[in-house]
């Protein structure tokens, strides 16, 4: 496969998970909100998830919760995921089916079927982008051949999904410490992890339960520890090594970072504290996404990115002058 | 309601021109079109409409769209079309075909010649200064060897029929055509909309196409071996065409690359994957010479590929079509296409051209400035209906502005006379009207030539325009050719 398809694969992939993750963090928030007391809802009721997401611009006249879901000005919104995903899929029409496309397109034209006044637009846009993004993995599960242009889909979306557990597990770390035991129900919501918390532990919901829920589960899709795992199986199939040795160096982080998520999680915290574990796990995950993309996606001529951090935010997309150039050409 | 669309056809005006479905002195329906429009007729309102609404349908959830930049948004659109085919009977398309297979082969060896021997231009058939002075010649790749000796391996020949249905060469587009997927498209359309019809005529088969342009770009490859590698190369999705690139390779099971997919190392084109380089044979490039290779061409070109020029040169990768054929393409290179046939191969020309003034021929010039507003005048090197005058539909100072332009640099115009083309029915707005069309068909040359039996015709909408280029208001129809008939040698 070429790797710029790959790449796009992957980046499209990553895109529908990232609006998916904020959109379903928005909801989850905004429910635990409305029986918030009133030290939290004030101005700054929106600021945690600034923190948790590493979004935020000083400078942005927009409120908080525009910003996050429908600023053009936001690279990270949900709008702007959506659309990235869609210009992602564009240019791999002819590698993903035409079921794929489709839901993409459609959601992408529906969005922009909600007018700027309307006072539901919001929770229109979340509701939609939730709903699509299951779509699109049904989609995929049920038309995709299991060949490359399924690994790096998936490989797109897990990396993209362990990220984001693993800040959604952050949440209590920024709020007032009396407010913290709210939190824990934002992260089990934003993760539709309710009704597998409540079968796993009885109704209680405290720290310990909610984060090792998120962090350690074998079986809940949405965990870290089940991500990175998806994430370890799915390197070995494309470069076809087995199970437990690695080939590059992208698979080498991942057999370490999995290491860690097996057999040491709980002492680790202990040690370190959580916010600090998580932190860890994030540095690892975007190890894991440099090394893919050091491995896969490079082309020779070009320089790599200065660094791990950087690739996480960087975006395929056509500068200016090459989508002139594109146009022109026709006879 | 029922009986609507029979009236429309009640009420169809040929108005004096040379309609192809009905005949002018009488208004009867020429013998190849009597089923169409029978069937047609005989379609009630409600039919008609919800036939138009499915194939709009179709157009859409294909995503056969084109993209329009002018509104500043890059809005992706249909291309219009209409449903009544237009029909060619057997004889005509076999004439047809000849004259096209007669101009390719005298423009391939033309391109040759002049990128080699030159004996058109010492014989003093051509002046030499034309084509030296040609926007697209590139004599500094001269001699480079191409298999088969082929440089234009996919030609989009625009023919036109004049006010008395004589078949001419209006253009021969030798550089990247484009149209062929709404060829495609169209039919498939077609067959879903109205299988009773289509089932009616016996009509040739388009859809082999991508077969044949896939065993064409194997058949140009450098290297023999089994299966040669072919990519499709775009300029990327922001290209207007991007749809048909993509289709194509899907429909050719080729990979579609862009430049920076490409690397050139050892005067070799090798692709990245995830795998690895894997070295690549034939590029069917989408872009313009002009961006193919930012160390050669335009440095500031992003589309292209470093030293792809180089990895040509020693005849290691084929490009298709091949570097400066655009000088075929030219329009004062046009109006010798008739004498290049007589030279190579000896026969008269089967299609003939329009009759052509060029601007860089004393007398021509002085005619075309003084009857310019009677004219068509066109800049030699445009394409997609731009940077064009008709005359008689233009402003005085449109007229004017044009002959500075001419005055000033002649050799970079032609003139021809306003040919009217002719038109054909076309369902407007729930009215059947004539409407101006052309014809492009496509042909494929490698080993061998392959002439598509079919094309796409495409419309003016606009009612009295003769402009039929997307660009500008242009629709398109599925063309019908219509087999042989078949010699009935059973029941």
């Amino acid at each position: 496969m070429l790797s710029r398809v790959a790449e796009n694969l992957y980046w499209m992939s990553r895109s529908i998970e990232r609006a998916d993750n904020l959109a379903r963090l928005v909801m989850a928030h905004q429910n635990e909100l409305l029986d918030a007391t009133s030290a939290l809802r004030g101005e700054f009721a929106w600021h945690p998830l600034l923190e948790v997401t590493s979004m935020g611009d000083e400078n942005s006249s927009e409120d908080v919760v525009t910003y996050m879901v429908s600023s053009k000005d936001n690279p990270d919104s949900i709008i702007n995921c959506i659309q990235l995903a869609r210009e992602n899929a564009r240019a791999v029409r002819d590698q993903i089916s035409e079921e794929m496309w489709l839901e993409l397109n459609a959601v992408w034209l529906d969005l922009k079927q909600i007018p700027e006044a309307d006072p539901d637009r919001h929770s229109k846009i979340c509701e939609m982008a939730v709903r699509s993004a299951l779509q699109f993995r049904g989609i995929e599960n049920s038309s995709l051949p299991r060949t490359d242009v399924w690994a790096f889909v998936q490989l797109g979306g897990y990396l993209e999904r362990a990220d984001k557990t693993s800040r959604i597990v952050d949440l209590p770390h920024f709020l007032p410490t009396h407010e913290v035991a709210a939190a824990w129900n934002t992260m089990l919501r934003a993760c539709s992890a309710t009704a597998e918390h409540r079968h796993r532990y009885g109704g209680e919901v405290d720290a310990a339960s909610a984060s090792t829920l998120l962090l350690f589960s074998t079986t809940f899709p949405r965990s870290v520890r089940f991500c990175v795992r998806m994430i370890d199986e799915l390197l070995h199939q494309i470069s076809g090594t087995s199970a437990g040795e690695y080939l590059n160096e992208a698979e080498r982080a991942t057999g370490a970072l999995l290491a860690r998520l097996n057999f040491s999680g709980v002492e680790e915290i202990g040690a370190m504290g959580l916010h600090e574990y998580v932190d860890s796990i994030q540095i690892d995950l975007n190890r894991i996404g440099y090394e893919i993309m050091e491995r896969y996606f490079l082309l020779r001529k070009d320089a790599p990115p200065a660094s791990a951090e950087d690739y996480v935010n960087s975006r395929m997309q056509a500068q200016a002058s090459m989508q002139q150039q594109q146009q022109q050409q026709q006879q | 309601m029922s009986g609507a669309v029979k009236e429309q056809f009640e009420n169809y005006a040929v108005e004096g021109f040379f309609d192809e479905a009905f005949s002018r002195e009488d208004s009867k329906c020429r013998p190849m079109y009597a089923e169409a429009v029978k069937y047609f007729s005989g379609l009630s309102d409600e039919r008609m409409k919800s036939s138009l609404r499915s194939l709009e349908r179709t157009f859409l959830k294909q995503g056969v769209t084109f993209t329009v930049y002018s509104d500043g948004q890059g809005t992706e659109r249909i291309f219009p079309f209409d449903p009544f085919p237009r029909i060619i009977p057997a004889d005509e398309w076999s004439m047809i075909d000849r004259g096209l297979r007669q101009r390719i082969k005298a423009l391939n060896l033309f391109l040759k010649d002049i990128y080699s021997d030159r004996r058109i231009l010492k014989e003093k058939i051509m002046p030499e200064e034309l084509v030296k002075t040609s926007k697209h010649n590139r004599s500094e790749l001269a001699g480079v060897k191409l298999p088969h000796d082929t440089y234009i391996h996919i030609c989009g020949t625009d023919l036109i029929r004049d006010n008395d249905g004589r078949y001419c060469v209006l253009e021969d587009n030798g550089r990247c055509p484009s149209g062929v997927s709404y060829m495609l498209e169209n039919r498939l359309a077609m067959k879903r909309t109205f299988p009773d019809l289509y089932r009616q005529l016996n009509v040739e088969r388009v859809a082999d196409y991508p077969r044949e342009l896939l065993r064409m770009l194997r058949s140009v490859s450098p290297r023999q071996q089994d299966t040669p590698v072919c990519v499709l190369l775009t300029p990327g999705q922001y290209n207007s065409a991007y749809f048909e690139h993509t289709f194509l390779a899907q429909q050719m099971g080729i990979e579609i690359v862009e430049g920076r997919d490409l690397i050139v190392e050892n005067e070799r084109v090798y692709m990245h994957t995830t795998r690895g380089l894997v070295q690549v044979d034939v590029i069917y490039r989408r872009i313009d010479d002009d961006f193919l290779d930012p160390r050669f061409f335009r440095r500031d070109s992003t589309l292209g590929v470093p030293d792809l020029v180089k990895a040509y040169r020693a005849g290691n990768v084929t490009l298709v079509n091949a570097i400066g054929t655009g000088v075929a393409d030219d329009k004062a290179t046009y109006a010798y296409v008739p004498d290049m046939i007589r030279f190579y191969l000896s026969e008269e020309p089967i299609l003939p051209n329009i009759e052509t003034f060029l601007g860089g021929r004393p007398d021509e010039l002085t005619y075309m400035i003084e009857n310019m507003a009677n004219l068509v005048v066109k800049a030699v090197d445009e394409a997609g209906g731009y940077g064009m005058l008709i005359g008689p539909a233009a402003t005085s100072e449109e007229v004017a502005d044009f002959r500075d332009k001419v005055k000033a640099n002649p050799r970079g115009y032609i003139a021809q006379p306003v040919i009217s083309l002719s038109r054909h029915p076309t369902f407007c707005d729930g009215d059947l009207e004539g409407r101006h069309i052309d014809l492009r068909p496509f042909v494929l040359t490698g080993e061998d030539t392959v002439v598509v039996p079919g094309g796409l015709t495409r419309v003016a909408l606009r009612k009295g325009s003769l402009v039929v280029n997307s660009s500008q208001g242009g629709g398109s129809k599925d063309t019908w050719v219509l087999r042989e008939a078949a010699t009935p040698t059973e029941a």
